[in-house]
């Protein structure tokens, strides 16, 4: 739930990357970072295992800057993947006022990105969210692999509920500004 | 103790009066228990409000990891047939960091040195988290009868901030200017 805080003038939104293990949520923020001006720039926070797996979560404030005096910051986080930290993904899924589903287009990964896709689903409606109506991009990321699906293929399987979705690259940046802005856009216009 | 709470209700406005007294509470539990630090977080981690004199990007980084430590033994809770741990204590060899929930919506934190004793932070936050449950009453009752959490044109405004920062996309990064918030 996004938080409008009258007296500091600033708005706070969360925004979390869901998807199955390596699709490349890490990577969607470490670019982001990588991209923000200094001056401006938080550190990247990333609770990861010693084979630099997200454990726990990675974590990014992006501030926007003033807008009619208040100030606008997002808070980024990623889940991790892997199957074992599904609860822990529910955790992290807590407050989120919008989210990007990152999907690996890889023809075998299918499977995972629908597991991951169910998952959410579930977990946003234990949380009291309408699916229908809750700010949601999907990401179809390592579109530069051969065994990539195409998008339509994509489009069949994973966005049933259509949902805006980007074709991404992410680890060469391509695609990571262009979910970002459509899924902070969303956030917004449900303030 | 929110079953009332509008499924619907995407943002929550805290309004001035109610920042000032969450304010008068947390500056009284200062003086109270001495602490370094206090905190008033929401379950997702953004900071309410604050005391003390620690640069913001670390308050900002402590209130997600703090949320993140709260939602986790919230779930391990849950795993346990438990009904919540309304409490957490970090112990370090300075520093003690005692959390304690506000009617599972936000969180109040306390982080203090040895000098203060637990007990008495514990009874002090317990009487201060009352406090702000009050507060929190009235925050969700006005937030029930506000339409709109923000105007049409502030609204608009942040639409468009969205679309110039990030204008750039995914094309060339070369001919950017760092002073500018226009980061891709």
């Amino acid at each position: 739930m996004a938080l409008i805080n009258v007296a500091a003038k600033e708005i706070h939104g969360k925004i979390v990357y869901y998807g199955p293990g390596l699709c490349g949520k890490t990577t969607n923020l470490q670019v982001i970072h990588g991209r923000i001006p200094q001056n401006g720039r938080s550190d990247l926070l990333s609770i990861a295992t010693e084979t630099e797996r997200t454990l726990f979560f990675d974590f990014l404030p992006l501030d926007l800057g003033k807008v009619h005096g208040f100030t606008i910051r997002f808070h980024l986080y990623t889940v991790p993947g892997q199957i074992l930290y599904e609860r822990t993904r529910v955790a992290v899924l807590n407050g989120a006022d919008g989210v990007v589903f990152v999907a690996d287009a890889q023809r075998d990964r299918l499977a995972d990105n629908l597991q991951s896709l169910r998952e959410l689903a579930h977990n946003l409606t234990n949380q009291g969210k309408r699916l229908t109506e809750f700010p949601m991009v999907m990401q179809y990321n390592k579109m530069d692999l051969p065994t990539a699906l195409p998008t339509p293929v994509l489009d069949r399987y994973l966005n049933t509920i259509k949902v805006p979705r980007f074709e991404a690259v992410a680890v060469q940046g391509r695609g990571v500004f262009e979910t970002l802005r459509a899924i902070s856009k969303l956030v917004v216009n449900k303030l | 103790m929110f079953d009332h709470l509008d499924p619907d209700l995407t943002s929550m406005v805290v309004g001035a009066e109610e920042s000032e007294a969450i304010s008068a509470c947390l500056d009284r539990l200062m003086v109270d228990t001495g602490a370094s630090y206090i905190m008033l977080l929401d379950r997702a981690g953004q900071v309410l409000s604050w005391k003390g004199d620690a640069p913001r990007p670390e308050m900002t980084h402590l209130g997600a990891l703090l949320a993140g430590s709260y939602a986790s033994s919230r779930e391990m809770a849950r795993l346990l047939k438990e009904d919540n741990f309304r409490v957490l204590v970090q112990e370090g060899a300075r520093e003690r960091v005692f959390t304690e929930t506000v009617e599972d919506r936000w969180l109040l934190v306390v982080v203090f040195d040895h000098q203060a004793h637990l007990g008495l932070v514990k009874v002090l936050a317990k009487r201060a988290t009352q406090s702000l449950s009050g507060v929190l009453h009235v925050v969700i009752e006005r937030n029930h009868d506000r339409r709109s959490r923000i105007t049409g044109e502030l609204r608009r405004a942040a639409v468009d901030t969205i679309d110039l920062i990030f204008s750039q996309d995914d094309r060339a990064t070369e001919s950017r200017s760092t002073d500018k918030k226009q980061w891709p």
